[in-house]
């Protein structure tokens, strides 16, 4: 072919501080309205919705259904819809109760308390839940019956295995290292916490300078250096604030002494020993960092959004868009069982209600965080701020003191003009 | 960020300034219209003694209510009144309150926990009252037992003081159980389907049901209305106002009642007591009791009343239902319907 | 216009459909068709709506199966299941309805499905920004809007987009459906130029259209075709613009006898 002259590369244009920092509106917005809601809450409950404590508790309180939205993007990115998210945390959760309490202990023999109890008990969970997704899957990819239909069906198979598995019966209490994994039982204190924000801040700071030279490497325009800068301070004064907040919650006194007593040592006068990261949050940022890499920089994630985006022109691509509904919906299982590990660990039970009514929580969730129910549109920290939004909103009417009816119509008025407001903004900025 | 640090410390001395005690109540369903009346009588207590009420509705969701009490125990509260959704799964809601030194009162359920102070009427009391009193009506035959939901301990309670009764008549032969079945949720529905089924498999033999309660003491006795059998004895409890109704009308031989009113007002009572540094043992009428599944706790227990056609008139005279309302459609019944 | 030297010289077709049929409930679409292509050639394909040429088209591109009939690519008798086949063997398509995820860049589409990954096997954006800057640069001098959705991009630059994917990966067949039907002037003047260079690369080119005279200016042959059976295939220089009119209308071939 003749000559190969690349096409010229335009000056960088100067704008707005906003548009020099390339944030994105979309999430700034959320985050505006995330701060305003807490804010307003503050005021409301006279301090207390914004101190350590109640932070504490809601970042606890979002992770199982944050976990979950997080796969859920990526079954409404692809132009389905997954209802049998709850049924499918309460099998998990059954399944690993049972493992965890019967079978393993007593049928096989393990005796309670042995630590590969819940090593064991966490791979046969996130197997079942990722098969039972991929079967899902299979059924709407291969059998193409549509994603609703499958998952509306499974809504009800999986609930009522759960209820199978267990006669309906609460089973607990569940293995000893199991519940790490339940937040409040399971956190990494002070020191650990922060050696952990350090390591955090540092891979940012690096994946941004990395992004920056890959671009400045094929001579595509790059942000000013300050900018870049500024960006790398913000990302690490939120890591460090976070972590400050969650160091910042002390560990109630008896607790503590208890903790002392089950060492058989006596706590010194005037201790105070902060939580730090419950391990369960930091499950949840590992399952965002994860799907935001395999969102943008996997060719799964590709995939996914070019499928929701044409899914003729997928095909026509060469992809297998099949395979990939069966890949999608076995992650979401995953997730699933990932959510009911930390549900079940909290309750430090199984109950036979679990997960009830997760499904539309989880939904909500993506939605409320820009993921478009017509495919093609959606991000993981949308749907994680979206799932903090709605409990947030929720926790917060609580504890003003809001009639329980308001506070499911109040939810529900916030679903839609959410989705509201991204159509407008959708609108005015052109089909982005 | 500095900011936030001063809320904090503001709250926390605005709650240690105040003076009035606080009482938080974590509802499991509120949706359910009895609780209203636990509400009110609650709220009363608290009131006389000059305590502040606040509340949270679980919505029957066991993590909703985790949170919820959570939530009660960042407010400040000096005592917590937890109706439980699931027995084992608020274990982590009354650890949480223990570490901060809050009282818990297991409120009319259970609660598997040792650190819970367990408040209720005395729930084999009830079972043996609607045993005895269909005994009494029907002292041999096939018996049909109606039980609770398999996820409340209350259901267990009430079949094991049933079993206490029939024991002997089971054991003479005079009486044969032809029937047993838990009632997902206590819906009168799942009773009603139940007893249907029973009923066929036994080609109608059945003279007596004992029913946990009145709702589903309601779906038996439509069953039972259904094949022609209205007037066959059959147990209640909770005093509804349909089931005192079939009780004037014949059709239901007891409702147990336990007054939701005494109730509240004894948790109120005792949440401001521990509240103010009382121990458990401290309250009136309360000692040790051991649960079935092995816990040992402090509890106090309260007594309920058996309703049947012979003391009618003492729930119209309580102001706990009125006389038309029970005596709708019933004509030439007993007292206070005649 | 010349005749196709390696046809002249007797070589092996660069592809060849023997005999193809498919169906679709009981309608057979695609009737015992045989068309062959030559590399350099450009070959167009005519007919009414519903003709049967779109469908004929998408067996070679594997977006249906055939049920009867061979393929042979370079005398090699193919088997081609599915759009994935179709690549293997550089056959490479633009659809009439461009197949584009519009929620997608233009590099990203371009790369759709064959994506640039660096070592540790992630997609490398910018690697293919930088390549599509290249061939953009080629085919559409004025394309600039590379870091938008294309669906914010005009006719004329999604068919750019189009475009390029079918070239930049050493296509040897090119399989156009009415590329110039969405277009202006101006544009479509520039994929005629397109398609020479093609040609004179060695390409092979099915060029799906309904205009005869697209098909007299840009074609060496063309094969008609009416309620999917072929009408037959004449070269342009035969022919003249009413004579494949009246096979597109009539169904005869220029000197058979109208019914």
């Amino acid at each position: 072919m003749t000559d190969a002259t690349s096409q010229p590369i335009p000056e960088r244009q100067k704008g707005n501080l906003f548009q020099q920092l390339e944030l994105d509106l979309r999430l700034l917005g959320m985050i505006g309205a995330f701060v305003i809601l807490c804010i307003g809450f503050n005021i409301l409950t006279d301090g207390r919705f914004l101190t350590p404590r109640n932070i504490f508790n809601l970042t606890i309180q979002t992770v199982s259904v944050a976990i979950m939205a997080c796969g859920m993007v990526f079954v409404i990115v692809n132009r389905h819809i997954d209802l049998s998210v709850g049924a499918l945390l309460a099998t998990t959760s059954a399944i690993m109760a049972v493992t965890q309490t019967q079978i393993l202990p007593h049928t096989l023999g393990l005796g309670l308390g042995n630590p590969a109890i819940w090593l064991i008990t966490l791979v046969v969970g996130l197997t079942a839940g990722t098969l039972i997704g991929a079967f899902q899957g299979w059924m709407v990819g291969y059998l193409s019956i549509p994603a609703f239909i499958v998952t509306l069906g499974g809504f009800l198979v999986w609930r009522n295995v759960a209820w199978y598995l267990t006669d309906g019966q609460t089973i607990g209490p569940l293995d000893g290292t199991f519940l790490i994994f339940g937040g409040t039982n399971g956190t990494l204190g002070e020191t650990t916490s922060w050696l952990l924000a350090a390591l955090a801040a540092a891979l940012a700071i690096w994946g941004l300078w990395g992004a920056r030279r890959a671009k400045a490497g094929h001579g595509f325009p790059v942000k000013p250096a300050w900018a870049e800068a500024t960006l790398c301070a913000i990302t690490a004064g939120a890591i460090f604030g976070f972590i400050w907040i969650l160091n910042s919650y002390h560990i109630p006194k008896r607790r503590l002494e208890r903790m002392f007593e089950a060492r058989g040592e006596t706590m010194p006068e005037g201790l105070e020993v902060g939580y730090g990261l419950p391990v369960s949050v930091l499950i949840l940022i590992t399952v965002a960092v994860v799907m935001t890499i395999i969102a943008r920089r996997t060719r799964f994630g590709r995939y996914i959004f070019a499928t929701g985006g044409n899914p003729d022109a997928a095909e026509l691509s060469g992809i297998n868009t099949r395979r990939l509904t069966v890949k999608i919906f076995a992650l979401m299982g995953f997730l699933c069982a990932l959510s009911a590990v930390i549900a079940s660990a909290r309750l430090s039970n199984h109950s036979n209600d679990i997960g009830t009514l997760d499904e539309l929580r989880v939904i909500a969730a993506a939605v409320i965080g820009g993921t478009a129910l017509s495919g093609g549109f959606g991000t993981i920290y949308g749907a994680i701020l979206g799932a903090l939004i709605m409990q947030a909103l929720q926790s917060g009417m609580a504890m003003v003191g809001v009639d329980a009816p308001f506070q499911n119509i109040v939810v529900g008025t916030v679903l839609v003009l959410a989705v509201l407001i991204d159509i407008i903004y959708r609108k005015r900025v052109g089909a982005k | 960020m500095k900011k936030l640090g001063l809320t904090a410390v503001a709250a926390m001395l605005m709650s240690t300034a105040a003076y009035a005690q606080t009482v938080g109540v974590s509802w499991s369903n509120f949706q359910e219209e009895r609780w209203k009346t636990d509400e009110a009588a609650i709220v009363a207590a608290l009131d006389a003694a000059g305590a502040e009420y606040v509340s949270a509705d679980a919505q029957s969701s066991s993590s909703k209510q985790l949170a919820d009490v959570e939530s009660l125990i960042a407010q400040g509260v000096d005592a917590l009144i937890i109706l439980a959704q699931d027995t084992q799964a608020i274990g982590p809601a009354v650890q949480a309150a223990a570490d901060e030194g809050i009282p818990v009162i297991a409120y009319d359920r259970l609660i598997e926990d040792p650190r819970a102070f367990y408040l209720t009427f005395d729930n084999v009391e009830v079972g043996r009252m609607q045993a005895r009193a269909v005994l009494e009506a029907q002292p041999e035959g096939n018996y049909v037992m109606i039980k609770g939901s398999p996820t409340d301990p209350n259901a267990d309670f009430l079949r094991g003081g049933q079993q206490e009764i029939l024991q002997e008549a089971i054991d003479s032969g005079k009486i044969t159980i032809v029937g047993e079945a838990y009632t997902d949720g206590w819906l009168p529905a799942n009773a009603q389907r139940n007893m249907e089924q029973i009923l066929t498999a036994n080609d109608n033999k059945v003279d007596a049901v004992v029913a946990s309660n009145d709702g589903t003491a309601g779906g038996a006795v439509a069953a039972l209305t259904a094949q022609g059998m209205e007037g066959t004895p059959v147990s209640g409890q909770d005093g509804d106002h349909a089931a005192l109704n079939r009780v004037a009308n014949g059709t239901q031989t007891v409702s147990v009642w336990k007054d939701a009113r005494e109730l509240g007002k004894a948790a109120g009572e005792v949440a401001v007591a521990m509240a103010g540094g009382a121990s458990g043992s401290d309250v009136d009428g309360a000692g040790e009791w051991t649960s079935p599944a092995g816990t040992a706790m402090t509890a106090k227990f309260l007594a309920p009343v058996p309703v049947t056609k012979d003391n009618l008139t003492a729930v119209v005279d309580a102001g706990w239902i009125t006389q038309d309302a029970l005596c709708q459609g019933v004509t030439g019944g007993p007292a206070p319907c005649n | 216009m010349t005749r196709n030297p390696k046809r002249a010289a007797g070589d092996t077709p660069l592809v060849e459909m023997d005999d193809v049929s498919i169906s679709f409930g009981g309608i057979k679409a695609v009737d015992h068709v045989s068309v062959d292509l030559y590399p350099g050639e450009v070959v167009g394909l005519l007919g009414h709506n519903g003709a049967g040429k779109s469908t004929l088209i998408k067996m070679l591109s594997g977006a249906y199966q055939k049920e009867t009939g061979e393929i042979r690519v370079n005398g090699q008798t193919v088997d081609i299941q599915n759009p994935r086949d179709a690549r293997a063997l550089n056959i490479e398509t633009i659809y009439q309805t461009l197949a584009l995820a519009d929620n997608l860049d233009a590099a990203s589409n371009l790369f759709l499905g064959r994506e640039l990954v660096t070592p540790l096997g992630l997609v490398d954006d910018s690697a293919m920004e930088a390549e599509c800057r290249k061939i953009m640069g080629r085919l559409n001098p004025n394309f600039q809007k590379f870091n938008e959705p294309v669906s914010a991009l005009s006719g004329g630059q999604r068919q750019s987009v189009a475009i390029a994917r079918a070239v930049y990966f050493n296509a040897k067949v090119l399989i156009m459906d009415e590329p110039t039907a969405a277009l202006g002037p101006h544009e479509t003047q520039m994929v005629a130029e397109l398609i020479q260079q093609l040609k004179a690369d060695g390409i092979g080119i099915f060029l799906i259209d309904h205009d005869v005279h697209a098909v007299m200016e840009l074609c060496d042959r063309a094969s008609v075709m009416k309620n999917g059976e072929l009408v037959g295939t004449v070269e342009i220089d035969d022919v003249t613009d009413d004579d494949l009119l009246s096979m597109i209308i009539l169904g005869k071939k220029p000197g058979e006898e109208a019914a």
